[in-house]
């Protein structure tokens, strides 16, 4: 197999032959070359029968032999030490197997909703009733909620030692460790440098500074976390987990436990939504699979938590939120000569308030560059990385000051990212968005309806991502091709609703010519092989060249067998087809080819071989292609009432080698929804006088409903970088990075005024309607 | 939410009869949409569901008739015709029924909730639903309308909470038909006592509900075991109205502000037999007196329209986090004035 090579990558009509390196048994990377049949066509989930049938088991539908069901108590007090606890009482309750205490006196509780005891009893109900004859006195004390009271001069301080930053796979990868010291409960953090961002600010002509703010938004994912918890003997366990990382619960469920992780098999055949919030076998903000291990150690019975839809809210994670102070500096032509963001965030009594690359990593020809991220703690749950951690808040903050700084020039916002983004698919993409979206007859439009004093208005607005490829070589596919002709592909990755599934089927019978329906999909337990976490959007990109190698591997030896019986001298002039392998006029099927494999089946295991290309550019940091995005939005603001819809939305994204076309749109339809939900109306409201989180349901947290759904529209602009044996991407992240950053430069179209916070609810509108009339009532001008 | 039993009464009576005996740990479930949320949030725990669908009716229909009432209560507003519902009607029923005149009943029905909702409840619960607050709603918070000393709205998070009518408690009333039906002055018939046949009183809807300074604790007039049977909406010549709400969402979500109004144009084209609404700014769905008062007699303009949507914020006070109702309720208003009137709203 080839060691050097030539491959055609490239994108539209720009395709060029590059010279790559590859490792002896790695297959020639697909490029524009080949011919594709099954891979890149819309190809319905495999899954989606059972999933629409109610077929398909969630760790939520498990039910067990002897099952008891779990219930937490959870701490009241934002801040409170606790006195004493007794969880005798409990244990006498009716139906009850367990009772165990999660702290002990003197513990100090830091946020609303951390564990304090749990119990399992036989029935869901009775667990929950005993939690309530556990007895538990607190002490309360003076505690923090809201990020910028935290950080004023003599505040109650959330920790008072320095704090271990907790990461998971779902965290930005190549993203920098905080390192600063605490102060108070500030703890600067990360930051991105590119030569003096201070000096060339001072010297420049025009400058531009805002403050932008972003709430903190919780993950919601339906299916809420949980675990069922089998003890087999003492050293070994069987978990199901709702979890994105099989792999990533099966080693933390064997440290909290101390047993060997080939002792514990985890099983997670359906899941319902993650978004980076479940990576390990406990929670951010909460012990569950400890809590469950121990309580079905304890009753010497299976135990089953899942959490409800408050505890969902409260302590499995979030997105932090963000105060962002914004400074440019410019020419007078509108060439941008400094970058500057402070960021504060809060993740809770957790880590990680960072807000992305799209500051310092998009506008690579701004010279001077300095983008500074801290911690700020406050008393509630800890944050956990969520969808393009930091990402979305960093978009929206630059791409606003981007549009901001456009408006004050009096230049098209369009041609002032063009001016400073080297990437050329980005580049591609604002044309073709611009063209596409009708972009200056709508802004014109808009500018008119402005002008006019309308009551309904209309905007469109723009904002772009950067992500990475970030796709790993750990994972082993398992490919066997029975005597009966029977195709399956193994590896115990997790279907966290991306349909990766689906891919590996087209994947394998693209390389074998069978059918999709034929190809056997095993997944969703460990016993299967190592997978690869799914987060930084790297499920496709790890996993479908290890199925495309595989694949390659047992096609070779097929192929051997099929030289024998048509007597060719090379299994170079085979030619593989729907019908079986044929040379000249002279076919072998499918099941003839497979009755003369030796054995019960030829088995093949293929990986991920490092990255081979990164056509057209690297993503910073890293050998691997940087992801190119960008969307359009258009936005209807009733300025009588403030009411603010988000109504079309052009998705123009690159993601490498479209592999299920079907899958990949559901994808970035995800993505935009999500950030539009963002955008307009989620956010977690904690009351400042008692510290506990007041929308812990689905009905006051609000997350977008079919209505809220925008017309979407998607332009895959696909590129072949050579990455990989598929070039496959990753999609999930960059999908939602920039759509509230787009929305809100929508909203600042249609009101000639910007709302620098989101959400941009109506409330927001108005005020910035009354602030603006109020500006030009004053004559400032 | 606890283990409970549920009883389905043929007639009205025994419905009463077996809530009245029992008032703590027996409730009414008609829809139940917002009775299984207090469940399920864990604020009551019923030990008997008596449900309404054999003792009351569903149905709404335009009649000349009117009830019966005892000798001491005043009648319906004079009008030719009435439209009568049940107090089981859907708000899908509702929404749907195309009656002359009361649009703004049909509009407030047909955006409430969700479709699988509106299917489900009825117009009685509707009225005599509970407040959303989400300082009631937690559990785990003692607050004004559950026996504590303060709404804890003043120190709290307000955005969602009343700017007319506060104090001591600040919640809104959630019920999107009950601003309709304050708009076209509709009249409620009530079952208050045991004996069938004699006449049972009706009380005109803003007597129905039950303000803070009166009573933190409740909403309405109703006493437990008390049945709401039956809502009559005065149909009065060349009637117009037209309802309008303010949400975040455009589906399951509440409104942040809603209005309402109700009018005649008389031969001149002059405004008559004003009345108009606002909800959710207000613990009880707000009777906009004096922006009725300054419309009446006069001709629809959009500059009188934005003096009457002045009129009825005259009072408004916010709190720290709701001052933004104020400007939606005029804008809404505004909007709302046109759309009953005719008058083409601005572009
Ligand atoms: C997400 C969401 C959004 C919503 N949005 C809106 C909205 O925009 N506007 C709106 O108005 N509502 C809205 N609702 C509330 C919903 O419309 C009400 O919960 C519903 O109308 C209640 O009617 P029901 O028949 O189900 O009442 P039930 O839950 O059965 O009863 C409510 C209460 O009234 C009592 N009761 C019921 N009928 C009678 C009677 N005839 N006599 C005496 N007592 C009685 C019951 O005992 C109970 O206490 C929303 C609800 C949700 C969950």
């Amino acid at each position: 197999m080839p060691g050097k090579t030539k491959l055609s990558v490239g994108y539209g009509p720009n395709i060029k032959t590059i010279n790559v390196e590859l490792p002896p048994s790695e297959p020639r990377p697909w490029d524009t070359v080949d011919d594709m049949t099954v891979v890149g066509t819309p190809q319905p989930r495999i899954d989606g029968p059972l999933k629409v049938s109610g077929e398909a088991r969630y760790t939520h539908d498990i039910a067990l032999e002897g099952l008891l069901h779990a219930a937490v108590l959870r701490s009241p007090w934002p801040c409170a030490k606790v006195s004493r606890i007794d969880v005798g009482p409990a244990a006498k309750q009716a139906g009850v197997g367990a009772a165990i205490a999660l702290v002990g006196v003197g513990d100090k509780l830091i946020f609303a909703g951390q564990d304090v005891a749990a119990v399992a009893a036989t029935r869901p109900e009775l667990a929950r009733a005993a939690l309530a004859s556990i007895i538990v006195e607190y002490e309360p004390q003076p505690f923090v909620v809201q990020t910028r009271d935290a950080m004023r001069d003599g505040s109650p301080q959330v920790h008072e030692a320095a704090v271990e930053e907790r990461r998971t796979g779902a965290d930005e990868p190549g993203a920098e460790r905080a390192q600063g010291k605490l102060s108070g409960n500030v703890r600067p953090g990360r930051s991105q440098k590119r030569g003096d961002a201070k000096r060339a600010l001072n010297k420049a002509p025009v400058r531009f500074e805002a403050t932008y703010t972003t709430q903190c938004h919780t993950h919601s994912c339906l299916e809420t976390h949980g675990v069922v918890v089998r003890w087999n003997g003492k050293k070994a366990a069987t978990v199901w987990a709702s979890t994105q990382s099989i792999f990533g619960v099966r080693d933390e469920f064997a440290a909290l436990f101390g047993l060997e992780p080939s002792k514990v098999q985890v099983i997670t055949n359906f899941m319902g939504g993650g978004f980076g919030s479940k990576f390990g076998a406990n929670a951010s903000g909460t012990a569950l699979a400890k809590i469950a291990g121990d309580l079905a150690r304890a009753a010497d019975k299976p135990v089953k938590l899942m959490l409800d839809r408050a505890e969902e809210h409260v302590c499995t994670g979030n997105r932090p939120d963000s105060i962002q102070l914004v400074k440019l500096g410019a020419t007078n032509k509108g060439k941008l000569t400094a970058i500057h963001v402070q960021a504060h965030g809060t993740a809770g009594i957790g880590t990680g308030a960072g807000v992305g690359r799209n500051a310092a990593s998009v506008y690579t020809k701004v010279p001077d560059v300095l983008v500074e991220s801290a911690d700020v703690f406050t008393h509630a749950g800890p944050a956990v990385a969520f969808r393009a951690p930091g990402h979305t808040q960093g978009a929206f903050a630059m791409e606003s000051a981007i549009d901001e700084l456009a408006r004050q020039l009096g230049m098209d916002p369009i041609d002032l990212r063009l001016a400073h983004d080297a990437h050329p698919v980005r580049r591609w993409q604002l044309e073709l968005g611009r063209e596409r979206f009708n972009w200056d007859a709508r802004r014109k439009a808009a500018a008119d309806m402005r002008a006019r004093n309308t009551r309904v208005r209309k905007g469109v607005g723009c904002a772009v991502s950067i992500w990475g490829d970030f796709g790993g070589t750990e994972a082993r596919v398992t490919i066997e091709i029975g005597r009966d002709g029977r195709v399956v592909v193994k590896n115990g990755v997790q279907d966290i609703g991306g349909g990766i599934g689906t891919v590996m089927a087209q994947v394998a019978a693209e390389v074998l010519h069978r059918p999709v329906e034929e190809i056997e999909i095993q997944i969703g337990d460990s016993k299967l092989g190592p997978g690869v976490g799914s987060g930084g959007s790297k499920t496709t990109s790890s996993i479908t060249p290890a199925v495309r190698n595989a694949a390659e591997l047992a096609k070779a030896e097929l192929a051997e067998l099929a030289q024998t019986a048509l007597e060719v001298n090379s299994t170079k002039n085979l030619r593989w087809t729907a019908e079986g392998v044929s040379v000249g006029r002279q076919t072998l099927s499918w099941a003839d080819l497979c009755k003369r494999i030796e054995g019960e089946a030829i088995v093949a295991v293929g990986f991920r071989a490092r990255n081979s290309a990164a056509h057209p550019r690297s993503f910073p940091g890293f050998e691997t292609p940087e992801i190119a995005g960008a969307q359009f939005a258009e936005v209807e603001i009733d300025t009588w009432t403030g009411e603010v819809r988000c109504t079309q939305v052009l998705a123009l994204h690159d993601c490498g080698r479209v592999m299920n076309e079907l899958t990949l749109r559901s994808q970035i339809n995800g993505g935009i929804i999500l950030g539009t939900g963002y955008a307009l109306m989620e956010e977690r409201v904690m009351d400042p006088s008692l510290g506990v989180m007041l929308n812990a349901n689905l009905e006051q947290y609000k997350a977008c409903g079919v209505k809220d759904v925008p017309e979407i529209s998607i332009v895959l602009t696909e590129v072949i970088s050579g990455n990989n044996s598929t070039g496959a991407y990753g999609i999930g992240e960059p999908a939602t990075i920039p759509t509230a950053a787009a929305i809100a430069n929508a909203v600042g179209d249609a009101l000639g005024v910007h709302v620098r916070s989101l959400p941009i609810t109506p409330a927001k509108i108005l005020d910035a309607l009354e602030q603006q009339q109020r500006a030009s009532q004053g004559g400032t001008k | 939410m606890q283990p409970f039993a549920i009883i389905r009464p043929k007639r009205v009576d025994q419905a009463r009869e077996l809530v009245v005996g029992k008032p703590e740990l027996r409730v009414f479930r008609a829809g139940g949409v917002d009775l299984f949320d207090r469940m399920k949030e864990g604020i009551e725990d019923p030990e008997l569901l008596v449900e309404l669908r054999d003792a009351l009716t569903a149905g709404v229909e335009l009649t000349k008739d009117q009830p019966l009432v005892p000798v001491d209560t005043n009648p319906l507003p004079p009008a030719p015709r009435y439209v009568s519902a049940g107090a089981l009607t859907t708000l899908a029923q509702l929404a749907a029924a195309a009656l002359p005149g009361v649009d703004a009943l049909h509009q407030a029905a047909g955006q409430a909730a969700t479709p699988g909702i509106r299917n489900t409840a009825t117009l009685g619960g509707n009225l005599l639903q509970r407040p959303r607050c989400w300082y009631f709603r937690n559990r785990e918070l003692v607050c004004l309308k559950k026996g504590g000393d303060t709404c804890l709205a003043i120190t709290g998070d307000s955005r969602y909470h009343a700017i007319l009518g506060g104090g001591p408690s600040f919640i809104v009333h959630p019920s999107s038909l009950a601003t309709a039906l304050l708009a076209l002055d509709a009249v409620a018939s009530v079952f208050v006592g045991d004996e069938q046949a004699s006449p049972q009183p009706v009380l005109p809807l803003h007597e129905l509900f039950v303000g803070p300074e009166q009573d933190p604790t409740r909403e309405h007039k109703l006493a437990p075991g008390d049945l709401l049977t039956r809502v009559w909406i005065p149909v009065l010549d060349d009637m117009r109205s037209a309802y309008q709400a303010v949400r975040e969402k455009r589906s399951h979500d509440w409104p942040l502000v809603e209005a309402a109004a109700r009018l005649r144009l008389d031969q001149g084209g002059s405004m008559r037999d004003v009345r108009v609404a606002l909800g959710h700014v207000a613990p009880i769905p707000w009777n906009a007196s004096q922006a009725a008062a300054l419309l009446e007699g006069q001709t629809p303009s959009a500059k009188l329209f934005a003096q009457a949507a002045d009129a009825a914020l005259a009072d408004a006070a916010a709190l720290e986090g709701n001052a933004y109702k104020i400007p939606m309720a005029k804008g809404l208003l505004r909007q709302v004035l046109h759309r009953a009137s005719g008058l083409a709203l601005p572009e």
